[in-house]
């Protein structure tokens, strides 16, 4: 029973391996695919996400990246991988490859665990959280301060925006850069903007005014 | 067997827990009949392998009958496990059509290399717009996030400067792409 039962598990973290490898395979030196198959297999362990490892490895052997550097940025990789699973974890999200990986590419942007448990607590399904944790990385990039960034996000979520209306917010906020704002300013007045249309409903025309869709375009 | 009953003290002497010289006269004779009775028997082992073969051979047909039943559920947990485990197809991503431009009037040679090209510096080059010095290049991507950089004459890395960056890793920054 207990050989049946380790069967796929064994099988499985074959199979990882050898992914791994072939995805590797010709692109970065030996020891980095070694050290990548060596803690993307621990990471697949923990149910976190190989995929960062591997286009790490990959980016640092394309710009001609010294292999102790690689093999640095991909420890670090994997630590921040722990980290947002984690931080996932405490906000009430378990084991979901793809928000994991969105959380480790907040954490690189400059957002902290704490960040993304807030995140993870409006109570968002695994794909919406995934792109909030994306559009939230985004803002970081931009400049937008951590408790603006989760602000923004977190109310554009709880407002149960369409996925495109959170999508746009880093190009918003670029918008109010552009007219002098600051990255916090223009974070704050779309916050501001996000929760009075949320208290006052949709605007004439969005939102509950057709039940059917329409109808396709004529060929 | 008939329903003669022996005498207790016949039975103790068969049992060897008495001798012929502890009965009473009046039993030595029914004693010593009992004795020879009994030396008389065959007592070597009684051997049946027809039965015992019989019996084995139906016990290991219940076995066979049995063990399905306590496999199945271990199967069905090992089934599961693969399903559960291997990594799953992702549903198709939409599209996403975006233009990249970099202005660089010195450059003779701009790529763009990402995530969603292996970082491969040579896979996605960018045109020159006459001689503004504005390269241009339009990929579909999927949704998602991507990252990437313009390599300038296949040797310098440079973040878009029209898009959000953030640090490689080695000392660089990657541009930032969310679809």
């Amino acid at each position: 029973m207990i050989t049946l039962l380790a069967l796929p598990l064994a099988l499985l973290s074959t199979q990882q391996g050898t992914g791994i490898a072939q995805r590797l395979a010709g692109r970065v030196l030996p020891q980095i695919a070694s050290l990548v198959e060596e803690l993307g297999t621990a990471a697949s362990a923990r149910g976190l996400p190989i995929d960062p490892l591997i286009e790490k490895a990959i980016e640092g052997s394309a710009k001609g990246i010294a292999p102790e550097r690689v093999a640095s940025a991909l420890r670090l990789v994997a630590m921040q991988l722990d980290t947002a699973a984690a931080a996932l974890r405490d906000g009430g999200l378990d084991s979901d490859t793809l928000a994991i990986a969105a959380g480790e590419f907040a954490i690189t942007a400059g957002l902290s665990g704490s960040d993304i448990t807030a995140l993870a607590r409006t109570g968002a399904n695994a794909a919406a959280l995934t792109v909030g944790l994306r559009v939230a990385g985004t803002l970081a990039a931009l400049g937008v301060p951590p408790a603006e960034d989760i602000g923004l996000v977190s109310v554009a979520m709880r407002s149960g925006e369409p996925g495109s209306a959170l999508l746009s917010l880093p190009a918003n906020v670029q918008s109010a850069m552009a007219k002098g704002a600051t990255p916090a300013q223009a974070a704050a007045g779309l916050a501001r903007a996000a929760a009075a249309q949320a208290a006052h409903g949709p605007p004439p025309g969005r939102g509950g005014g057709h039940p059917h869709p329409p109808a396709p375009p004529h060929p | 067997m008939s329903g003669h009953e022996l005498h207790p003290l016949i039975k103790q002497l068969l049992d060897g827990d008495i001798t012929l010289a502890d009965l009473p006269a009046e039993l030595r004779a029914e004693g010593e009949a009992a004795l020879r009775l009994l030396a008389g028997v065959d007592r070597t082992d009684v051997s049946m392998p027809a039965v015992t073969w019989r019996v084995m051979a139906q016990l290991e047909r219940r076995r066979r009958r049995f063990l399905p039943w306590l496999l199945a559920p271990a199967l069905a947990i090992a089934a599961a496990l693969v399903v559960w485990l291997v990594p799953r197809t992702p549903a198709p991503a939409s599209l996403v059509t975006v233009r990249f431009v970099l202005v660089a009037p010195d450059a003779k040679q701009v790529s763009l290399a990402g995530t969603f090209n292996q970082w491969d510096p040579q896979a996605t080059p960018l045109v020159r717009a006459g001689a503004t010095g504005v390269w241009t290049a339009t990929l579909t991507l999927p949704a998602g996030q991507h990252q990437y950089a313009f390599v300038v004459d296949g040797a310098r890395w440079v973040p878009d400067p029209g898009a959000p960056a953030i640090d490689d890793g080695f000392g660089r920054r990657n541009s930032v792409l969310t679809l």
